[in-house]
């Protein structure tokens, strides 16, 4: 696979590294730069270049009409937005990964056709909810195009959710619980006759704006607290 | 009519007295509030600092009942994230955005974004004077 990396910062000088090792990858890596560039062009090689990786005379330059990936991981959000569009409509670029500073554009990145989007804001805030001790929902990952992402959701003590068969349970739909794992470890793939239990932790495919819902689901209501802290 | 201009530099303070001399209500942003200079005297519009490609700015400047949106800033890039913005996000009917490079004012123009290229404009504007040397014309035109 060709793949295009624009942007050498820390995330992008990783990934390249980690492509370098792959023998089924050619990487071009495109730093503006000058310093930057030269830096990385002692590390990495030859696969560094450096130039605007959102203009057409560079990337016509490093042969972007066939490259197979383009991933664009500028700290910049209007950078990586013209990059993955020049590279889809100029150079017919098949698949483009952006990263996006902003929460609010995820929205007008996929609203115009970028492949992929990685939030660093949403990874951390997902991150710190996983840590929290009565986390209800975390986002794991979107499945774009289908408005559908992959979510992991604790059962809380006096939940809807607790107690009850799956099938019984109002879902948003669509919906698909794909496992459930005990308090324990143990995992189990469920049916509609799985009851769930308090401190299960499920891990599902449900739409994308079905959060308050799921949250409503398998939280303990409000008024009800579990226990004296 | 409400039009929204981000980036007061030249062309924006400019294109800002225009509208505002056609009785139109003018917000301008920018981000450096030193270019708000540039202004005409007695300016009527409105002068915002602010961020064009952030939504929260945007709406600030009233963008919910704008009916054009001007890119006029120095940044190829930023203006048309901005623009993407307002003709997507917001539905404004007419967004016009500034592209220095012709290969993206094009590439851009054909996504739907009224885009202009001063790098064009100028090009063209020194061809056509130098077109009226009576050497160099006579040579152009064969």
């Amino acid at each position: 696979m060709y793949i295009i990396v624009v942007g050498g910062g820390r995330v992008g000088r990783g990934l390249a590294l980690e492509l370098q090792g792959q023998p089924d990858h050619e990487v071009v890596l495109i730093e503006r730069g000058a310093e930057r560039a030269a830096e990385l062009r002692t590390e990495l090689g030859e696969m560094v270049v450096r130039g605007d990786g959102t203009e057409v005379a560079l990337l016509d330059g490093v042969g972007a009409s066939r490259c197979d990936l383009l991933i664009a991981l500028t700290d910049n959000d209007a950078h990586n937005l013209v990059a993955c569009q020049v590279a889809t409509h100029h150079f017919h670029v098949p698949r483009t990964i952006a990263r996006v500073d902003d929460p609010e554009n995820e929205r007008l990145f996929r609203l115009l056709g970028v492949g992929e989007t990685i939030s660093a804001a949403r990874a951390v805030m997902a991150q710190i909810e996983a840590t929290l001790p009565e986390h209800t929902l975390v986002p794991l990952l979107p499945l774009h195009g289908s408005g559908l992402q992959l979510v992991e959701l604790h059962v809380q003590p006096g939940s809807p959710a607790s107690g009850g068969a799956i099938r019984d349970l109002a879902l948003p739909q669509p919906s698909l619980i794909s496992l459930v794992i005990g308090p324990g470890g143990e995992p189990r793939i469920p049916g509609g006759d799985t009851v769930l239990q308090a401190d299960d932790e499920v891990i599902a495919v449900t739409p994308e704006d079905a959060e308050p819902q799921l949250r409503a689901l398998f939280a303990t209501p409000a008024g009800e607290p579990e226990e004296e802290a | 009519m409400r039009v929204i201009i981000m980036g007061c530099g030249r062309v924006g303070s400019a294109v800002a007295g225009r509208v505002a001399a056609s009785d139109h209500e003018v917000t301008v942003l920018d981000t450096d509030p030193y270019s708000f200079r540039r202004l005409p005297s007695g300016f009527p519009g409105q002068s915002l600092i602010g961020d064009g490609t952030r939504h929260r700015h945007l709406e600030e400047a009233g963008i919910r009942d704008a009916h054009a949106f001007l890119a006029l800033t120095q940044g190829d890039n930023r203006n048309i994230l901005a623009s993407q913005i307002a003709k997507h996000i917001y539905r404004i009917p007419t967004v016009v955005t500034r592209v220095y490079d012709p290969y993206r004012a094009e590439i851009f123009g054909r996504l739907g974004l009224v885009t202009f290229s001063p790098t064009n404009v100028g090009a063209d504007m020194a061809w056509a004077a130098l077109l009226g040397d009576a050497g160099v014309g006579q040579a152009a035109r064969g």
